[in-house]
């Protein structure tokens, strides 16, 4: 019942987003011509799609999306006043934690899938091929990037509780990341997570359970600090 | 005597600020126990902490035999328990339904029959979202969730707080029926009305400190206030013996609130030629007062 929880606290902003990505990948699809006209005139169909979806517009869009599925928890519930009933069911914090986390990280993978399904999908209508292989490898590297970017807005969450400072702390920590992934030294020890999802950073095995290891690690983190702290 | 709660020497600080100081705490099995305190007095803190929503700074505790510091053991401990938060909020995106069917999840001795009796009792709609509800709406909700798990103990923080005249009679009615049922109510308020209504003890907290814990018959039977009138001003310190509680003066009256020795008292009063003596019982305000008013 905490996974029904978690899911009904966050189905409205999650079919928002889908509908919006949905929304936006299919208009890219249907209306290239258009759009690569004006955007990428040189570009093939394939590089287009990546250009305005997997680089650019979209890819931009998600991030956000995932970031904001990470805001909630009990420090926000806090707020509302909703702790105490939460708090004195009788499950452990770790519990709690890991339901949201665990329907959060589901969500951000729909999400990320969505457009893989998409394009290929949407493509022959235009009369283009979008290969499915391709569609799905980015759907994978935006799952795990965007479950990253999930776990960062989760850990800001359970740090704060305040309906502006949990988000600007989850954009703040987002962008630390990516400044410090950059740095001359830093960057062959870091994946940096945006290079990741455009296709263009490291996709080995290791560079995938690095960031699976990552977002395991920041959601044990935030599970730590939720465990910890007085309500 | 058996007891739902037990505290030793519990302390909470925020920073330098002592919310509860050393609190030893005893809250009788079969009672409707009232924590009566100011606003502010540390109340609520002590209920979070028996409820594992706050980590004690020192001291440890019990609830109806597990330890409150120990995780495992303090959820054990909330599987036996309900407990009514002071702003009564429930998931405002859940309907009547859906909140009690996912609270029903967490509890192997839930009643459905229970609960669909006191949805029909209360008269709250299925359907209806809990933010469509009002406050008084939302306490009866909460109210149900917490009996139709059928807890050894109940507590409830301010749990009149924001609600009309009638909620809070039909309120009253439910604890005093529930206490009746066989289980322990422990309830903070600082509306002493109500705590005289249906507690049979109370417990005075102030300063985060425990100033008092009697029972409302111990207070009807043992306690007394003497009011001493004289025709000049007499000297305070001629009553303070052992049991007395406060001493104020207004003008030529003196108003004493004992415990004992209330024939010493009077026969004090009378030596300095007390123009009137009336020893009365002594009502929860009175002891609230010079309880609240003796510690500051």
């Amino acid at each position: 019942m905490l996974f029904y929880k978690a899911w009904l606290e966050s189905r409205t902003r999650f079919l928002l987003s889908a509908i919006t990505m949905a929304a936006l990948a299919s208009l890219f699809v249907l209306m290239n011509k258009d759009v690569r006209a004006d955007a990428a005139p040189h570009a093939t169909y394939s590089q287009y799609l990546w250009l305005t979806i997997y680089k650019g517009y979209l890819r931009d869009i998600f991030v956000v999306v995932a970031l904001l599925f990470g805001m909630g928890g009990l420090a926000r519930e806090r707020a509302y006043g909703t702790s105490g009933f939460t708090l004195t069911l009788p499950v452990s914090r770790w519990r709690l934690t890991g339901a949201r986390a665990a329907v959060g990280v589901a969500e951000s993978t729909i999400m990320a899938f969505l457009p893989a399904i998409l394009l290929p999908l949407l493509s022959p209508l235009v009369n283009e091929v979008y290969p499915w292989p391709q569609a799905l490898h980015f759907g994978l590297l935006w799952s795990l990037g965007g479950s990253f970017v999930f776990t960062m807005g989760f850990v800001a969450s359970a740090l704060f509780s305040g309906e502006y400072s949990a988000p600007i702390a989850a954009v703040a920590l987002l962008f630390a990341y990516s400044i410090v992934a950059d740095l001359p030294r830093v960057e062959q020890y870091m994946i940096d997570i945006h290079d990741f999802m455009r296709g263009t950073g490291p996709q080995g095995p290791l560079a995938l359970a690095a960031v699976i290891a990552t977002s395991t690690m920041l959601i044990a983190i935030s599970g730590f600090i939720t465990r910890r702290k007085d309500f | 005597m058996d007891y739902v709660i037990e505290t030793r020497d519990l302390t909470k600080c925020f920073g330098p600020f002592r919310a509860v100081s050393a609190l030893n705490l005893r809250v009788a099995a079969n009672h409707v126990t009232g924590f009566l305190g100011r606003n502010g007095a540390g109340k609520s803190t002590s209920i979070k902490m028996l409820l594992g929503m706050t980590y004690p700074t020192s001291g440890s505790g019990t609830v109806l035999g597990h330890a409150i510091t120990d995780a495992k053991e303090n959820r054990e401990m909330r599987r036996k328990i309900a407990y009514v938060g002071e702003d009564k909020q429930l998931y405002a995106y859940m309907t009547v339904d859906q909140m009690i069917r996912f609270t029903a999840s967490f509890y192997p001795d839930w009643s459905e029959q229970a609960a669909q009796r006191l949805r029909r009792q209360y008269q709250l709609p299925p359907d209806r979202k809990v933010k469509a509800l009002s406050k008084g709406m939302r306490t009866k909700l909460a109210l149900l969730l917490a009996l139709a798990r059928r807890p050894a103990l109940l507590i409830l923080d301010e749990p009149s707080e924001g609600l009309d005249p009638v909620s809070i009679e039909e309120l009253l009615q439910t604890l005093a029926g529930v206490a009746a049922e066989g289980t322990a109510v422990f309830f903070s308020s600082h509306q002493i009305s109500e705590v005289e209504r249906i507690a049979d003890r109370v417990c005075v907290l102030d300063g985060g400190k425990l100033a008092a814990d009697l029972s409302l018959d111990e207070l009807r039977q043992d306690y007394r206030r003497i009011t001493l009138g004289f025709t000049t001003r007499p000297p305070e310190h001629v009553f303070e013996v052992p049991g007395v509680q406060r001493i104020e003066t207004h003008g030529r009256q003196v108003i004493v609130i004992a415990r004992q020795n209330t024939n010493e008292i009077v026969q004090r009063a009378r030596g300095f030629d007390a123009a009137s003596v009336d020893v009365e019982p002594v009502t929860l305000r009175d002891l609230f007062l010079a309880t609240v008013r003796h510690v500051q």
